[in-house]
């Protein structure tokens, strides 16, 4: 490896170009991870854990089991009735189910507490109707760890219900002939045969799901839930102690990087249900009027709650109150802004990590663990991260730097989502194709211009949608480092919600939504083309 | 378009994964306008060797070299994109955004551009393509994509072709045609080229030369007919046929007198032949057709015997027939 690095320039470039990427994408999670764990006690430090530690941990242990039973609830049986049988506006439901991943959990959080809560228009209704008041009944309470369970299964669900139907669509339709033949039908032949054959997917799904539950910050903090994410916010900024800070974003760091562990595992063993094309793709069975009925009101009831319900209160609340009376175009133009400059330094790390590293397994391993490592980060560890950065080199939050980090902590977020168009646009060309363009004589500018883009631009396009819009939706990083003037959509609904000023936080919400819509239109494309050709 | 090409050679060659010998010592020199066949079982080093001679891979330790240019040794790497080698791969790897022409002119880059299309017009039409100068990878068939690969290897007159199980993926109607327009064109290129290969008879037929490699050890190195006639060894016997095993006593008396020296005799079947003028008649126990022969197995006391004939007439299980032994084709390894 030594000599390696040291014959020529041309050689060693092609290790230290992508080392430095991966040492950029590695680093907030590296000074968030070594302060957790050298920090020493401090009173503070004590207190936590004496008091606070235990409940921020239980409470979003709790949160995410009950997280994960709402998204299996919704998310298999789902994935099932639309994989397997023919029903009214199963095309529909097909992608639709996918609609909620548009929708952030902070103004999915917006939308229901105003619509289920204590004046909104549910409970107000079911007063008229009764004549009770709001002290005579009792009704779910949204701001509760329950209530953002709730929030946090209908806006992520779709995870499980993608792998879930992936799985379904790709069992062996042998295995599902046999369990016919023996005997298995209806309902017993999806708990005996096919959810234990799906069940991989199933839980590398949830394992994913529930890093990004981890990862809320914005519905916990809307919904004042005391989860670690909002813990290691308040130990910065109302306790001023980045120690403690760092401590809890250490054991943040450690539940989202467990599940996605889970969740990569598993998806490597999910590869062996497939079997030859002859046996995939099992014909959909016709349900009755009565069963099809209830799977298509099942459906349709999972789209309203998780996608039209909240985004129609918002465009009500929209319409009845206004614009509001500050501008929307200074934090529109922030959040183009810095998501153009987060998905480019995203996408240029994605793209050197995809190209760059495909001659050394060590640097393959060392990108995906450093993407891996972002990815699994919490914005709110990442932007304590930047902030620890600051704090060791002596530098102020201010301007330019802030905005440095900025991008730099989105780069190091987002490199991974960035990765996977890429990688798969890359891994549709043959290998050979490398050896083939090497012995042609081409290298350097000439090949990345010449092969590597033109072979990966179906990626490209997908990789920027995402990383542009993943960046518009990050809240807690952006709250925490943005510099002045520079508040994006996120942070001005999140302020406006906070604040009580909700009709004002709808116009800014509707926008991310919107914003939104773009790559999960395009998932919805490319899952229902593969559907296709698959059959 | 004919140069005064060097060989590529390998003296010593060895490629080590894990403390294993994939490529143990091979010393092969490949001739200019001569199509060199690699035969081996699967796991036998072919494209390890391949993939060695290309720079796809650092050697070890030993040399490769092309004419008295060291392409790789202990002190010396030569990358892939320096070796000026033409590759062909079974699956085309063709640039999916490129027309044939866009294809093979990518190599051409260095020429001016007018030069750059008239030659690979001219190695579009030498492998016949001219119809389809304009389309894309993904509209042409499975052959005509192997021909462009083969051009774009050409074009860029490289000094040697190495080319890793180029015919098997093509659908076995159009399989003759492509091989034989491609060897040619290699042939009249005048380079040295490398034809890994995984099917005898491809080998046999349409080679110059056959390398045959087992365990990363080359066995043998020869013209296909002494390769198939004279092996050296048992298992370079066996990767270019079939061969049978046979104690010397258990042959029928009547064939001992001409058979090589040895104990432990191996022959192929077509070493037993039906010949209506021989002394020996045996039985018939099965038969069956293969292709042009008729295999047959023949009962002489306790032993079974395998011919081969020429398809002549059909039998019928227990017909007598008479039969001569070739003894070229019957091989003692003994020594």
């Amino acid at each position: 490896m030594t000599t390696a690095i040291m014959t020529t320039w041309r050689e060693s470039r092609s290790y230290i170009i992508p080392a430095v990427v991966i040492s950029i994408v590695a680093l907030p999670v590296i000074f968030a991870v070594w302060f957790g764990v050298t920090a020493g006690g401090t009173s503070t430090w004590d207190h936590i854990v004496q008091n606070r530690l235990l409940p921020y941990t239980l409470t979003t242990l709790f949160v995410l089991l009950l997280t994960a039973v709402i998204i299996i609830l919704i998310a298999v049986p789902a994935a099932w009735l639309v994989s397997a049988f023919e029903f009214p506006g199963r095309r529909f439901y097909e992608w639709g189910l996918i609609l909620p991943l548009a929708m952030p959990g902070y103004v999915m959080a917006y939308a229901w507490a105003n619509f289920a809560g204590t004046s909104g228009p549910v409970q107000s209704s079911l007063r008229d109707a009764t004549g009770w008041s709001a002290r005579d009944y009792w009704f779910p309470d949204i701001y509760s760890a329950p209530g953002l369970a709730f929030i946090l299964g209908t806006t992520l669900f779709p995870y499980v219900y993608i792998t879930a139907r992936a799985a379904f669509t790709t069992q062996s339709l042998a295995t599902l002939e046999v369990a016919r033949s023996l005997g298995a039908n209806g309902a017993s032949l999806f708990i005996r045969v096919a959810v234990p054959a799906a069940r991989p997917a199933i839980i590398g799904g949830l394992s994913l799901a529930l890093m990004e539950a981890a990862a809320d910050y914005g519905a916990a903090d809307f919904l004042g839930i005391q989860t670690l994410g909002v813990g290691i916010v308040r130990a910065w900024s109302s306790f001023g102690e980045p120690a403690t800070a760092a401590r809890l974003a250490l054991t943040l760091i450690m539940i989202a990087f467990l599940f996605l562990i889970c969740a990569r595992v598993l998806q490597g063993k999910q590869g062996s249900q497939l079997t030859t094309a002859r046996w995939l793709t099992p014909t959909r069975s016709k349900l009755t009027t009565a069963n099809a009925f209830a799977a298509s009101a099942f459906c349709a009831s999972v789209i309203a709650v998780a996608f039209f319900i909240p985004v129609g209160r918002l465009v009500w609340l929209f319409l009845e109150t206004g614009p509001g009376r500050s501008s929307i175009w200074p934090p529109l133009q922030s959040s183009v802004l810095l998501g153009l400059a987060g998905a480019i330094a995203a996408f240029l790390c994605g793209l050197t990590y995809v190209l760059a590293t495909r001659h050394s397994a060590i640097l393959k391993s060392a990108s995906r663990l450093a993407a891996s490592a972002g990815y699994a980060a919490p914005g709110v560890v990442l932007g304590l991260g930047a902030l620890l950065m600051l704090k060791t080199t002596g530098f102020a939050l201010t301007g330019t730097i802030a905005l440095i980090l900025l991008i730099w902590v989105y780069a190091s977020r987002f490199t991974s989502a960035g990765l996977e168009p890429l990688q798969s646009a890359l891994g549709r060309a043959p290998k050979t194709l490398d050896f083939a363009t090497r012995s042609l004589g081409t290298t350097g500018i000439r090949r990345l211009l010449k092969v590597d883009l033109p072979v990966i631009a179906p990626g490209i396009l997908a990789a920027s949608l995402i990383l542009f819009v993943e960046a518009i939706k990050e809240l807690p990083a952006t709250l925490m480092l943005r510099p002045f003037g520079w508040d994006t959509l996120a942070v001005r609904a999140h302020a406006y919600a906070t604040d009580e000023r909700l009709a004002e936080a709808t116009l800014p919400s509707l926008l991310i939504v919107l914003a939104g819509l773009g790559p999960v239109l395009l998932l919805s494309w490319r899952l229902s083309k593969s559907a296709r050709t698959q059959s | 378009m004919i140069k005064a090409h060097k060989a590529l050679a390998t003296s010593n060659l060895t490629r080590t994964y894990n403390g294993r010998n994939v490529v143990d010592s091979v010393s092969l020199t490949l001739e200019p306008g001569e199509v060199t066949a690699l035969v081996g079982k699967s796991g036998a080093g072919k494209t390890t060797l391949l993939r060695l001679l290309a720079g796809m891979e650092k050697p070890s330790s030993g040399l490769v070299s092309s004419g008295e240019d060291i392409l790789s040794n202990t002190s010396t790497f030569v990358p892939i994109e320096k070796r000026r080698i033409g590759l062909v791969f079974q699956d085309f790897a063709l640039f999916p955004h490129l027309t044939v022409l866009g294809n093979v002119q990518f190599g051409l880059n260095k020429l001016p551009k007018p030069v750059r299309k008239v030659t690979a017009t001219r190695w579009i039409e030498e492998l016949g393509l001219s119809h389809r100068i304009e389309a894309y990878p993904h509209q042409l068939s499975g052959g005509e994509q192997q021909r462009v690969a083969i051009a774009r290897a050409l074009a860029p007159e490289p000094v040697a072709m190495l080319l890793d199980e180029p015919f098997s993926g093509l659908d076995p109607s159009m399989r003759e045609h492509v091989r034989h327009v491609a060897l040619d064109a290699i042939r009249s290129a005048g380079v040295p080229a490398l034809l890994v290969t995984h099917d005898a008879s491809e080998a046999l037929v349409h080679a110059d030369k056959i390398a045959i490699i087992d365990t990363g050890r080359l066995l043998q190195c020869s013209r296909p007919d002494t390769a198939y006639a004279d092996p050296t060894s048992e298992p370079a016997a066996r990767a270019l046929g079939p061969l049978h095993t046979l104690a010397r006593d258990a042959f029928p008396l009547e064939m001992q007198a001409n058979l090589p020296k040895g104990e432990m005799l191996h022959y192929r079947p077509e070493a037993i032949s039906i010949d209506a003028n021989a002394s020996l008649s045996l039985p018939i126990t099965r038969w069956r057709l293969a292709g042009p022969l008729t295999e047959m197995t023949l009962k002489s006391g306790n032993i079974e015997l395998f011919a081969a004939a020429r398809r002549t007439t059909s039998y019928k299980i227990g017909d007598l027939v008479s039969v001569r032994i070739d003894p070229d084709l019957v091989f003692s390894f003994e020594n």
